[in-house]
């Protein structure tokens, strides 16, 4: 008699998600594949079937394969500076008696900056007269063109965006250093345990599991940046920041060649599903290995 | 060791100092949109102020270079506010039937919508933008609401949290001859409070700040939100880079104030999401 009753009712509170998940996410999941086998370009009233050209197409393209790359580059830069930031973050502000809420607080703002201010904050810092320049010009006799040159460009994006999540991540890491039983600490200490041993043994180990969250969650920011690299480098110089993002949305909206970019789409997402359990399964696995998990 | 005062007086000096280097772009920002003109980016703290950058852009520009700046700045609020509130709603409507109800097909919704959310989105950017195109939305509000209206992490959190609320709360008001749109509103939400903040705290911030989605189903100067108009003007007008950063003032001051008006209640949410 009850289960009948919330029956009708539930698919009536979940009609929400069907409606959604069917207009925003089987329809055009299906329409991305049947885009990809053709050559649309967005605006013609006739196009044609190409099989798979576009993908054939899509891999030998430097722009795409740049992409790839620039994914895992933009990765190795991004993830360790965000990382170390957070966890000194999270090391400075855990043991502070009073006021630790409102550091907390205070180091979370960035993360509420639209990526459009803070390239535009960094892009006139870094302006060929802006003072840190003049200063390393002057002082150093270093002439940095920062936004066109391929390594510091890809630098400078990650920097910004570690800027950004350094809060955030801060956030979850405190939480895992005040879930560690400070006895252990005690413990160790009766037992003469160097500074350095305490943290690789004891601190480390225990902060595994709000590590290991805040190292998936920047492994999949890594894959999603769009709009510092649009507005700061159009994913140039060269392709050197040219992310997944940027392509698709250069080959849809700029060359409006929209039957390759769904191809080109489909392809980003492939590779992003596959390295995000990779990359999962790696790390679990080397949590294991060190008895951490 | 770490009680010592010396040692804390230490630590607050780090801490504080951290603290400045990271807050400092925001102050870089305020103060070059108080700066005079010739001053915008030349020296850390600029030597003359003037209130010209903001003039500037509340007057509309100058020149023929006229945009709807204040307009565009209202396009963000109702954009923002009208897809954050149909999130909310959405979510937690959909998050109480996969949480506190039983019916055939919930755990078939429960893994659809699992599924869903670790499904890398840039696949359905192209065939998403072409819907709105087909069914005549395109260049409107709903064009940038709609297909934002239902957030699956909203889901994801608040069924997580509806989970650890005791059913015996809902059974009991069940027997007083509530019904669910009543168990939600008047027993489940109300026991919600600190998750209701940071989930909208986040949807909010990241609705405010969308670039890619708002700036592609748009094309009228009149539609656009504040964080297009002022990502348009950041690339052929460097010559304005003084209004820039006020517009950037006026787009990130409102999202800090909110966020902080509900700072408090959002840590106390966060310590349950961080477990």
């Amino acid at each position: 008699m009850m289960k009948k009753r919330f029956n009708g009712t539930g698919w009536l509170f979940a009609s929400p998600y069907l409606f959604y998940g069917v207009i925003f996410f089987i329809i055009p999941l299906i329409w991305s594949f049947y885009l990809a086998l053709t050559d649309w370009n967005l605006i013609a009233p006739v196009y044609e079937f190409i099989a798979f050209d576009n993908f054939i197409e899509a891999v030998q393209n430097p722009g795409v394969q740049a992409a790839f790359f620039v994914t895992f580059k933009f990765m190795g830069a991004f993830v360790p500076m965000v990382i170390v930031s957070s966890l000194i973050v999270a090391l400075v502000v855990h043991g502070l008696p009073r006021f630790k809420g409102l550091f907390l607080i205070g180091f979370f703002l960035p993360y509420l900056a639209s990526g459009v201010v803070s390239s535009l904050i960094v892009k006139g810092l870094l302006s060929y007269n802006s003072s840190i320049n003049v200063v390393l010009r002057e002082s150093f006799g270093l002439d940095i063109d920062w936004l066109n040159s391929p390594l510091s460009a890809l630098l400078v994006v990650a920097a910004i965006i570690a800027w950004k999540f350094t809060g955030y991540y801060a956030l979850i890491l405190t939480a895992g250093f005040e879930g560690i039983n400070k006895e252990i600490y005690e413990a160790a200490a009766i037992d003469g345990v160097s500074a350095a041993q305490r943290f690789f043994r004891i601190t480390l180990p225990l902060l595994y599991p709000a590590l290991f969250t805040t190292l998936i969650l920047s492994i999949g920011v890594s894959f999603g940046i769009f709009t510092e690299v649009y507005q700061l480098t159009g994913g140039g110089p060269n392709y050197a920041t040219n992310t997944w993002q940027m392509e698709i949305f250069n080959q849809a909206f700029t060359n409006l060649n929209a039957g390759y970019a769904s191809a080109v789409a489909i392809i980003a997402s492939i590779v992003t599903f596959v390295a995000i359990i990779m990359i999962r399964k790696i790390l679990e696995a080397w949590g294991k290995r060190n008895g951490w998990v | 060791m770490v009680g010592s005062s010396k040692g804390l007086v230490f630590r607050y000096i780090i801490a504080f100092a951290l603290l400045s280097v990271m807050v400092f772009p925001y102050l870089y920002m305020v103060l070059n949109s108080f700066a005079s003109w010739d001053q915008v980016d030349k020296s850390i703290i600029p030597s003359s102020f003037s209130f010209r950058s903001y003039e500037w852009l509340f007057t509309g520009g100058e020149g023929g270079m006229s945009r709807p700046w204040i307009r565009s700045f209202f396009n963000s609020v109702i954009v923002s506010s009208a897809s954050t509130a149909l999130m909310m709603v959405s979510g937690a409507m959909v998050a109480f039937a996969l949480a506190k109800m039983k019916f055939k097909g919930r755990d078939f919704i429960n893994n659809a919508v699992l599924f869903q959310m670790f499904f890398p989105a840039i696949i359905l950017l192209i065939p998403t933008f072409l819907i709105v195109q087909n069914v005549g939305m395109y260049d409107s509000y709903l064009a940038m609401i709609l297909p934002k209206a239902l957030s699956l992490w909203a889901v994801f959190m608040y069924t997580n949290f509806f989970r650890a609320i005791p059913d015996t709360f809902i059974e009991s008001a069940r027997l007083d001859g509530a019904n669910n749109l009543q168990i939600l509103l008047k027993i489940v939400l109300p026991m919600s409070k600190s998750i209701t903040t940071v989930i909208f705290l986040f949807l909010f911030m990241e609705r405010w700040t969308e670039l890619l989605w708002d700036m592609i189903v748009v094309r009228s100067d009149h539609m656009l939100t504040l964080n297009v108009l002022l990502s348009q003007m950041f690339g052929p007008y460097g010559g304005y880079p003084g209004p820039l950063y006020a517009a950037s003032v006026i787009l990130t001051v409102p999202i800090i104030i909110l966020f902080l008006c509900f700072a408090k209640q959002f840590k106390e949410g966060m310590q349950f999401t961080l477990k």
